[in-house]
């Protein structure tokens, strides 16, 4: 029982971590669900993407002779080009695939996406061969670096996790809250057409959405490289599963609840990891999203549906 | 708001006469006429106008004389696959096509006739029941998970419902892969329930009427008879009461509901009905395969057959096995190295004289790709002929050398056919997208050749990730053209 205990405190690290991160995934599938109603399946791929490019800044920059830049500006410079590609290639995904299907029956866009995932997985597969790359973070964070609060051990890769996620997010909300832009995006996602009428340019405001969430979606893949350090094709599938079950959690649709959803995912994942067993664990997962959804069927901060006729 | 769905379709005796219609008919059909339209859309529209029991019993008659043709293994385990996808594909129509309910745990109805036949028949716990006893109690056990895994679809809705049946979907995969250490309650006995990931082996052949079934010829012909049984049921259920209310819940469960319909009962029976072709598809999968594992029932399955109902069309019977036909032979084809180049090579052609709009538009673009590519042969040889290597996987004769001596290649080959994939993919979506003919026709030149050269570098070197990412691109442009499908009607809104 001591022994029990006293793991408590790391698993919430860990868990928070991991939280923290699948928030940051969540946030994108929940803002382009919340303007588009649309479950943009290719999501995950973008945030492999993401940490490609984060992997292939910091080989550029971390050359076998040593490092070319302070270990801060290369995180930044890293987190800055994956947000700025992915942001991008989220903006293309919408143009290609998405925006000839915008009055389609609800699954086209769907298969469109699996289609669009498909496509960067194997693109990249073709491009990058299967190999697992390794990121160096230790080059940049040594793994000595860290904080030791009680009995717990936050080691400074994942206080960069944790920290570089919630800035991001404490941003995405200000910029929904403040901002004109951000004000626009509200008004489409209560209401598309009425929006249009009062003189909001939807189009522009889905092009920013998918800029911001698959910009969100790339800064997730560079520190989820950085803290777990393996990079490959396929890593997106299960953290883009992950990212939509932690929207749904939460609410989908609904960007607090898109955090709170992501956090308490990976809370309850590194619990179980701790006290269940790691074989269990995505199974943990899903029994209590299928619970909290069976408790609140619209997720835990998701409004009541009203359907009007 | 007042909002209603009007579901439209074509007359059924003459497809084009629209003579004797009102104004509105008229008006709602323009979608449909628009679908009809392009040389895919005429010859599906006409296919759709023929009598269905006509065409279907042709169709099935020509596919029963396949195990006469030949007696390649390979050939016929693919038509077996094709009647195993379409079957499946039929059971996720029922459920996603007909009453609307995005219901991402299929598979796992899929896995639960798997393995129910396997455990019931094989070594696994000593157990050899009787085929059609297994087969129906595999049935039964895969209804009653359907039921119980439509009961909280009577709560949740859209992309809830899709999220909770997809975790049920991961948790039946995760179950099968660990359930090979089970631990008995109040004992610490270990039973392997499941063989983990080793999975059920050595399970046995289907008996039917006192015969074991052995060979892929036999399974193929089970398999098609069941296909035909399953969509002449289906079609009957469709023409039914029930059909038409599934229709109905579809496409405005609360007016439905309005109107005194069972919605509940509606809804489990989707689920019900869905999971039990499921589960029996999986028993004979299972003995065909005379093995189980838990990657055979994975969500890369669910995307494909997903594809394939959606493909074809929501909702439409002829649609789903035509979209299970399509997908599960097109990767086939892509998988031998000459089929797939000349699959490649005629697709470019056709696809460029038949989506060119005037035809002799079409042919200029290929005169000039050809020329374009002797002329950068000639120039590269003539003033930089050391920087030219040969071409990465040499082909000695046919379409490829011929390919190969059209092209160049330089020393370095794998790298500028990675760099030349992504501009290409740039390239084509632009040409796709764009709205003025003359830039898509002078911008087709350089993407047609490169795309060439792109093949012979690249795609052709990795076969198994070239079908996949083919796969995704039909995916994504035929959605994007035809959002409702090959066979799928186009709805209205009225709002």
């Amino acid at each position: 029982m001591e022994a029990f205990l006293n793991q408590i405190p790391q698993q919430l690290v860990n868990g928070l971590t991991l939280g923290a991160v699948y928030a940051l995934i969540a946030l994108g599938y929940s803002m382009v669900y919340g303007v588009l109603q649309l479950l943009n399946f290719a999501h995950g791929d973008v945030y492999m993407i993401g940490a490609f490019v984060g992997y292939g800044v910091l080989t550029a920059l971390a050359p076998k002779s040593g490092l070319l830049a302070p270990p801060w500006a290369i995180i930044l410079l890293m987190l800055l080009a994956a947000m700025l590609i992915c942001g991008l290639l989220g903006v293309v995904i919408e143009w290609f695939a998405y925006r000839p299907l915008r009055g389609a029956p609800r699954i086209a866009p769907l298969i469109s996406a699996l289609g669009v995932s498909f496509f960067l997985q194997n693109a990249v597969l073709l491009i990058l061969t299967a190999n697992y790359r390794t990121m160096k973070t230790e080059l940049l964070l040594p793994p000595r670096m860290g904080l030791d609060i009680g009995p717990a051990r936050v080691s400074a890769v994942r206080l960069l996790v944790i920290l570089g996620a919630l800035a991001l997010m404490v941003a995405l909300n200000a910029l929904v809250r403040r901002t004109r832009l951000g004000r626009a995006m509200r008004a489409v996602a209560i209401d598309r057409e009425a929006a249009g009428m009062m003189g909001v340019d939807v189009d522009q405001v889905i092009v920013a959405t998918f800029f911001i969430g698959s910009a969100l979606a790339g800064a997730a893949g560079v520190l989820v490289g950085l803290a777990f350090t393996q990079v490959w094709h396929y890593m997106g599938f299960t953290a883009g599963l992950k990212g939509f079950t932690a929207a749904v959690l939460g609410g989908i649709g609904n960007i607090p609840g898109a955090m709170l959803g992501g956090l308490l995912l990976g809370l309850t994942e590194s619990l179980a990891v701790g006290f269940i067993s790691p074989t269990y664990k995505d199974l943990i997962a899903f029994v209590v999203l299928i619970l909290v959804l069976l408790i609140r069927p619209t997720g835990l901060l998701g409004a009541r549906i009203q359907q009007k006729v | 708001m007042f909002s209603l769905s009007v579901y439209c379709r074509l007359p059924t005796d003459t497809t084009m006469s629209l003579d004797k219609i009102g104004q509105d008919e008229w008006v709602a059909q323009v979608e449909a006429r628009r679908a009809a339209r392009g040389p895919l859309g005429r010859v599906l529209a006409r296919l759709e106008a023929a009598n269905p029991f006509v065409v279907g019993g042709l169709l099935f008659g020509l596919a029963a004389l396949l195990p006469l043709l030949t007696s390649n293994d390979y050939v016929l385990r693919i038509a077996g696959n094709v009647c195993l996808y379409g079957l499946l594909a039929l059971g996720l129509n029922v459920v996603v096509g007909y009453a609307g309910l995005l219901d991402l745990g299929y598979v796992a109805f899929y896995g639960i006739g798997g393995y129910g036949y396997a455990m019931l028949a094989s070594n696994q716990f000593g157990i050899h029941v009787p085929t059609p006893v297994a087969v129906l109690v595999v049935v039964v056990l895969a209804a009653l998970a359907g039921l119980l895994l439509g009961l909280p679809s009577l709560r949740l809705t859209g992309d809830y419902l899709a999220i909770v049946t997809l975790g049920f979907a991961q948790i039946f995969v995760l179950l099968t892969n660990t359930l090979d250490k089970a631990s008995v309650p109040w004992s610490s006995q270990v039973v392997n329930v499941t063989g983990g990931p080793n999975g059920i082996t050595a399970i046995d052949p289907l008996h039917l009427f006192g015969w074991e079934l052995s060979g892929v010829g036999g399974y193929f012909y089970v398999l098609l008879a069941t296909l035909a049984l399953v969509l002449l049921m289906l079609r009957n259920i469709n023409q039914s009461r029930v059909g038409r209310a599934w229709r109905a819940l579809r496409e405005d469960t609360l007016a439905a509901e309005a109107m005194g319909m069972p919605v509940r009962r509606l809804k489990l029976l989707a689920f019900a009905i869905g999971a039990a072709i499921a589960g029996l598809s999986g028993s004979i999968f299972a003995a065909w395969q005379t093995a189980v594992f838990p990657q055979n029932f994975d969500i890369t399955l669910l995307i494909t057959l997903y594809a394939m109902v959606v493909l074809g069309g929501l909702g439409s019977l002829p649609g789903a096995v035509a979209g299970a036909l399509l997908l599960s032979v097109i990767p086939e084809l892509l998988r031998g190295p000459d089929t797939a180049r000349l699959l490649f090579y005629g697709g470019v052609v056709a696809m460029t004289l038949l989506l060119m709009k005037p035809r002799w538009r079409g042919v200029a673009l290929l005169v000039a790709v050809l020329a374009l590519g002797l002329v950068v042969r000639l120039a590269a040889t003539a003033l930089w002929p050391q920087a030219l290597g040969p071409a990465p996987a040499p082909v000695s004769s046919g379409l490829g050398a011929l390919a190969q001596r059209w092209l160049i290649f330089p020393a370095n080959a794998t790298l500028a056919g990675n760099l030349l994939f992504v501009l290409v993919i740039g390239l084509l979506m632009i040409v796709s997208r764009g709205r003025r003919p003359g830039v898509r026709f002078v911008l087709l030149i350089p993407s047609l050749y490169l795309l060439a050269f792109v093949w012979e570098t690249r795609l052709a070197a990795e076969p198994s990730v070239t079908r996949l990412l083919f796969l995704g691109a039909i995916l994504v442009l035929l959605m994007t053209y035809r959002p409702h499908g090959l066979f799928g009607k186009p709805r209205v809104e009225v709002v």
